[in-house]
């Protein structure tokens, strides 16, 4: 079901019978998805239906109960799986933004390259100024996360999640906790992402990035995906009634 | 009593007293200090994933809580060594100097673990997520972006911890640590100038103090930026 353009690219992320219980309380109740490189996914669903849990779980932030998922051919849910190794390739972007608010925008940036060795101190700071740069913060590059904006913070935090040169790229719900007028810069460096290829997946309420950004919309409630299409398949001509009453909430 | 007469026992009492509090701060500072590491220590434990050692840990910390720190001092000053003489070493022999400062170093050590477990849980999960969900490993990570934010957010209580070891230690005149109070006692022992030799003693003790407050104080001011 995956949309055209997509279908002969190669798999990023496979995920094949996830369940999730926490504690007597079943989250996710069996996922199955493909999802290829350069396509962006965006899930939607009413707020406990395990849309951000299943985020969570393809970088193992929660523990699989059940199920597997394999990103780039290594698979994540395995016991012996090296997670931290996996997470360098997948950057995460949170609704709280979670900068580290003792370092400056430019350490927040700079941090993991450097701590994993894979830069020196001075081409991680040339890295940072570029993604900065291109996140439209250059001039914030030696503030502290708390002297910015909200829309700003969550713009730093994607250029810090860039930082590591991931394939693939996890939001969960980015704007949730953005005041109205600050939504859209963060829904630009989105957007801008997505037209360079980046593989996304964007847990949102934005219904409008959804349909203008998104190659699939997936409809998650009660712990599985109950419908999947293309932007104009999901929100033209719902099929799932759960959908066509969730739509007729939100749009 | 007149007021001359008040400093002049200053001025009698005062070689015996800085001698005391020579001894109070040695004992206190070394206490402090090491009390500090063993405190990161038993809070890691506390916080680790392997059951045993979080038991260890919080074995510890229920004794020392659960007892007064006076029982803790007679138990390593006599029962400790008794024990030891009985069993496995017939010539062991602990001084009150030592006896002090392992009772003041397991007592604060106790506490701090907890001001420090504390700090920790209450930096935000979010903080642990975003660091590992960059590929970042959890040891780089508490070193890096937890304990950092932690030792920020406990450093008014530390200092707290300070003020109340500083004052603990006169406990310590109970087994006969040559402390301030126990040469201010021996100083009224021979001249009955109880009024004035522990009024000098309370003075003191509150000029450290308060030092230690204003401290406190402006961290936590710092800290609300």
């Amino acid at each position: 079901m995956a949309s055209k353009k997509h279908t002969i690219s190669e798999v990023k992320i496979h995920v094949e019978g996830l369940t999730k219980d926490f504690d007597d309380i079943q989250v996710l109740r069996g996922i199955d998805i493909d999802i290829h490189a350069g396509e962006v996914v965006c899930v939607i669903g009413p707020s406990g239906s395990g849309k951000s849990t299943f985020l969570r779980c393809i970088n193992r932030l929660e523990e699989a109960t059940s199920g597997q998922i394999v990103i780039d051919g290594n698979s994540i849910t395995a016991s012996g799986a090296n997670v931290d190794k996996i997470r360098q390739h997948v950057g995460m972007v949170f609704q709280q933004f979670n900068l580290f608010p003792h370092y400056s925008v430019r350490e927040n940036v700079m941090y993991a390259p450097v701590e994993l060795k894979l830069m020196s101190k001075e081409e991680a700071s040339a890295a940072a100024e570029r993604l900065l740069a291109r996140v439209g913060l250059s001039e914030k590059a030696d503030a502290m996360p708390s002297s910015l904006s909200g829309g700003q913070q969550q713009r730093v935090a994607i250029a810090r999640a860039l930082a590591m040169n991931p394939d693939i790229m996890l939001f969960d719900e980015p704007t949730s906790a953005l005041d109205p007028e600050m939504v859209g810069e963060v829904l630009d460096a989105m957007r801008e992402l997505a037209e360079q290829g980046m593989t996304m997946v964007v847990v949102t309420h934005e219904m409008g990035f959804a349909r203008e950004v998104a190659d699939r919309v997936i409809f998650v409630d009660e712990g599985i995906i109950q419908e999947q299409g293309t932007p104009d398949e999901v929100f033209g001509n719902p099929q799932n009634p759960r959908t066509q009453s969730f739509l007729s909430k939100v749009l | 009593m007149d007021l001359a007469g008040f400093f002049e026992t200053l001025g009698e009492v005062w070689p015996l007293l800085a001698n005391g509090l020579t001894t109070t701060l040695y004992v206190t500072v070394i206490s402090l200090v090491v009390a500090m590491f063993l405190g990161i220590f038993v809070c890691l434990m506390n916080l680790s994933k392997i059951a045993p050692l979080r038991g260890i840990a919080k074995f510890y910390i229920w004794i020392i809580r659960g007892t007064p720190m006076l029982v803790q001092a007679f138990y390593f000053y006599f029962a400790v060594p008794q024990l030891l003489q009985a069993t496995i070493a017939p010539d062991f022999r602990l001084d009150v100097v030592t006896a002090s400062i392992i009772t003041l170093i397991l007592n604060a050590g106790a506490y701090i673990s907890e001001i420090f477990r504390g700090a920790v849980q209450s930096v935000p999960k979010g903080q642990m997520e975003a660091s590992r969900s960059l590929g970042v490993g959890h040891a780089t990570t508490m070193r890096k972006i937890i304990l950092p934010q932690a030792v920020r957010i406990c450093l008014p209580s530390l200092v707290n911890q300070c003020i109340i070891t500083l004052k603990d230690s006169t406990i310590m005149y109970a087994i006969g640590l040559p402390e301030i109070m126990n040469q201010a006692k021996v100083y009224v022992g021979r001249t009955f100038e109880s009024f004035a030799t522990y009024t000098w003693v309370a003075v003191i003790f509150l000029a450290i103090t308060s030092v230690l407050m204003i401290v406190s104080s402006q961290l936590e001011k710092r800290m609300r930026k």
